[in-house]
């Protein structure tokens, strides 16, 4: 194959696959149009479930499989990709990041789409550096907290990172914009404007929904995407180069590659035009010793090079190719951070001794322990919950449950027959769970109470019951007792006082969330009591 | 794929772009549904009321559906050619039908039908949910209702409600959900459930699921509230879906041994009458209910469903 052909089938790929993943977490929701069968619904229990197969990149991400098996001990669903991608990987190089990768891709077309650096100042900055070995570090300090049961591999695995970053923050961030310019439209006083503001909203809405959607530290996520697309212009692809742990993983791989940059010193001009192309600054240049675990296999080098030079060319020669420049101390260092990694992150209590009570995780989520152990922090959940409830910590799961999922209920609530957040998650920190279990066992998250200063009926400033009329459970968590009170005037004020019945309760914040007692509800919702701890329970 | 067609968008961007004149004003679409509801008075000037019974074993509710509007004189009389008709369900849980929270699917299949056969222009589901829109039309089956028929499912959202002048005793200004103020022909369509404050939930209290706002400040004063919407929106006809009641746990219930099956559909033209005959079902006594007494004293309708003209239709 002509190597022209080749980058243009890279640069396919890239566009295609890039796509795919977006379309994939766009439709990480529920389907405005989604329906059940109701003559079937009369006789069998069915789950909403979203069609699209939308975990299959982190499937795709052997870091993602790896993590999971190093600390949780499971194999997740679908890693036969991921060993697929090692797989391929051993043979052809770190061809994933070239072609595959969608963070790659969006870093590709960053840092070339307007280059901030030119001539010689480009050769420079993609020459091979020392700090290229941060990578190998980050990695070693993630398979290290693997062994000893933190997974953090969520807070930089790319796949991960790019989930998060593009649906919780790019997504949302557009959406509240799209809004406001709706908005804007829709209180003007010009007719074919006001309808402009409809059909664009109704238009926008398989992508941006129809509602607000928020999370918690989502500027913090967005922040950080900048900063790493920034990096672009200083070095190209500096995310990939110098900090992501997946393209460490696949550099130790390609060792063995079979794939092969032949250089030819004597046809070389020193034009340096391979190296100002190099993605991966991987020394391509005849006269140095290319760096196998540096390149991204992106066959710029080959295509610019105008006397040929450079060949890539399968040798099925049992040669090793040079090996990773990871140096002592990344290894050392890495090893070091990552045992410490974990117990550091146990200081704050939360796994042994605290129970916050603002930790209300998922429906369906493994015990903490277990549950740190496979969480990727990616967002899935937290994207395709139907009422925005789930939303990444700060500092409620301790330093170690960083960006895990919980629930905020004044933000949406549980709904009692959703099981989705279970359904998609890619490692089963959420296991996937159906309606009937969670009603049935019943899966409890947390429980309510009432603050009866706050309670209008229990304060004797209105009747009221919505508490109690959301209560999804039956019989009713929330039962009431009829009572008669004093208002302020003196007036008498016959009132159902609300009453939480813990036996009952699920923790799914309804309650909490339909309360007509704004900014701090009249009854609230706390992870104690959630099904998935022995620790944190109230009742005997 | 799924986004190519949502169930409201294309017909919601075909109705836009037609006649952007139904998103008008909230002053002028009352003043459409005006004459409308005028029109059916002379139509049908006495109060008359429709009590269909499924008697025999696997009965079709679609056909007794069919058999109480034919009682009621045929729906040509409440719908005329060219009509836009929205229809108010309640659908406010995400529950499946069974256990009666919500609307039958088949009674709500069969009146839209009835309603094109009719002749209307246009027909609308319109609910402002109470759990999130998307899973309700799902589990209540009223998405696969809107699919089989092509009846338009409105998706609730805060740029259809609008702030417009109940002038009720109760509540003053107060944001309604547009579809239900822009029609030319609104039926509503409630199931009879228990409710813990206003002590059932039928025709009437319906219509809270037709606002939007902090809804949960209704509460403080639930029997007024309901009685102003009610004589807010006002409705062509009011079908009571008994076919599964939820008799405890009400409103949202949540198993099958909340519900009791009546297999009973109550059609009429007077919304307090409705409800006082439904209410019968729970054992309670209409004058009792203080909505109902309420609507009774400001003219809404009669308690006294006897004085209406009684049709009976058993299946």
């Amino acid at each position: 194959m002509k190597i022209r052909y080749l980058v243009w089938l890279r640069r396919m790929c890239q566009a295609l696959l890039l796509c795919f993943f977006l379309y994939l977490l766009v439709v990480s929701r529920l389907p405005q149009d989604i329906y059940l069968n109701y003559s079937l619904a009369f006789s069998t229990e069915q789950d909403l479930r979203l069609e699209q197969p939308v975990t299959f990149f982190f499937q795709l991400d052997p870091l993602v499989g790896l993590t999971s098996l190093l600390s949780g001990r499971v194999l997740i669903k679908g890693f036969l990709w991921g060993a697929g991608v090692l797989l391929a990987t051993m043979l052809f190089g770190r061809i994933f990041c070239s072609f595959l990768c969608p963070m790659g891709t969006i870093q590709h077309a960053v840092g070339s789409a307007k280059p901030a650096l030119k001539g010689s100042r480009m050769v420079r900055a993609n020459r091979k550096t020392a700090g290229q070995r941060i990578k190998y570090f980050v990695l070693f300090v993630l398979l290290a907290g693997c062994l000893l049961g933190l997974n953090a591999a969520g807070w930089l695995d790319p796949i991960a990172l790019l989930f998060r970053s593009v649906a919780l923050a790019v997504l949302p961030a557009s959406g509240a914009g799209l809004r406001s310019f709706f908005d804007a439209l829709a209180t003007s006083d010009i007719k074919i404007l006001n309808t402009l503001s409809y059909a664009g909203e109704v238009l926008v809405a398989p992508v941006f929904g129809y509602t607000h959607q928020a999370y918690q530290t989502g500027w913090i996520i967005g922040i950080i995407f900048l900063v790493i697309l920034f990096l672009n212009r200083i070095r190209p692809r500096f995310w990939c180069r110098t900090l992501c742990p997946l393209g460490a993983l696949l550099g130790i791989f390609s060792r063995f590659s079979i794939l092969k940059l032949e250089k030819y010193p004597e046809k070389c001009t020193n034009c340096n035009l391979c190296t100002r192309h190099c993605q991966g600054a991987a020394s391509p240049q005849p006269g140095e010793q290319w760096e196998t675990a540096e390149c991204l296999t992106c066959f710029n080098c080959q295509n610019v090079c105008p006397e040929d030079a450079l060949a890539f060319k399968f040798n099925w020669g049992f040669k090793p190719n040079r090996q990773p420049d990871i140096g002592k101390r990344a290894l050392l260092g890495g090893l070091l951070a990552g045992i410490s990694l974990p117990f550091l992150a146990r200081l704050d209590g939360q796994v042994d001794k605290i129970s916050d009570s603002r930790l209300i995780r998922p429906p369906g989520a493994l015990p903490e322990k277990k549950f740190l152990e496979l969480c990727q922090r990616c967002g899935l959940c937290m994207k395709v919950c139907p009422t925005n409830v789930i939303n990444p910590t700060l500092a409620e799961a301790g330093m170690g449950g960083f960006w895990t999922p919980h629930l905020i209920m004044t933000q949406g609530y549980c709904e009692y027959t959703c099981t989705l957040c279970g359904s998609v998650c890619p490692t089963g920190a959420i296991s996937d769970i159906g309606v009937k279990e969670k009603i049935s066992q019943p899966i409890k998250i947390g429980s309510a109470y009432v603050d009866r200063g706050r309670c209008l009926p229990w304060s004797g400033n209105a009747p009221c019951i919505v508490c109690q009329e959301v209560c999804p459970t039956s019989p009713k968590a929330i039962y009431l007792k009829n009572d008669v009170t004093t208002d302020g005037a003196g007036k008498t004020l016959a009132v159902q006082l609300p009453y939480v019945n813990l036996q009952n309760c699920i923790g799914c914040g309804i309650c909490e969330n339909k309360c007509p007692v704004l900014g701090l509800p009249a009854i609230r919702t706390i992870a104690a009591g959630e099904s998935r701890s022995l620790r944190n329970q109230i009742l005997l | 794929m799924n986004f190519d067609k949502p169930i409201t968008r294309r017909e919601l961007l075909r109705q836009l772009l037609k006649a952007s004149g139904c998103l008008a004003l909230a002053g002028a679409a009352t003043w459409s549904s005006g004459p409308a509801r005028s029109a059916l008075a002379s139509a049908a000037p006495s109060g008359f009321m429709v009590e269909a019974v499924g008697e025999s074993a696997g009965y079709d509710i679609r056909q007794l559906t069919r058999k109480t509007f034919e009682a009621a004189g045929g729906i040509s009389n409440f719908i005329s050619k060219g009509d836009i008709v929205v229809i108010k369900p309640n659908i406010s849980w995400a529950r499946r039908p069974e256990m009666a929270a919500s609307t039958n699917p088949y009674v709500l299949q069969a009146v839209i039908e009835l309603c094109q056969e009719a002749g209307a222009k246009k027909v609308r589901i319109a609910d402002n949910t109470i759990h999130d829109a998307r899973r309700c039309f799902a589990l209540t089956g009223a998405g696969m209702v809107a699919k089989n028929t092509g009846a338009d499912l409105v998706f609730p959202r805060s740029s259809l409600m609008r702030r417009m002048k109940l002038q009720g005793n109760r509540l003053d200004i107060w944001p309604v959900f547009v579809p239900l103020v822009e029609a030319d022909k609104v039926i509503n369509l409630p199931v009879a459930k228990h409710h813990s404050l206003s002590t059932l939930t039928l025709g009437m209290k319906n219509w809270i699921g037709a606002v939007g706002g902090r809804r949960n400040k209704l509460h403080q004063d639930i029997h007024l509230t309901i009685v102003d919407l009610a004589q807010f929106f006002n409705p062509t006809l009011t079908l009571i879906d008994a076919i599964r009641i939820m008799t405890r746990n009400g409103p949202s219930g949540g198993s099958t041994t909340d519900v009791a099956a009546k297999n009973t559909l109550l059609l009429s033209n007077d919304p307090v009458a409705a409800d006082a005959r439904a209410a019968l079902f729970f054992g309670r006594k209409p004058e009792r209910i203080g909505f109902i007494k309420l609507g009774q004293k400001w003219g809404l309708g009669t308690s006294d469903f006897g004085q209406l003209t009684q049709h009976k239709v058993v299946l």
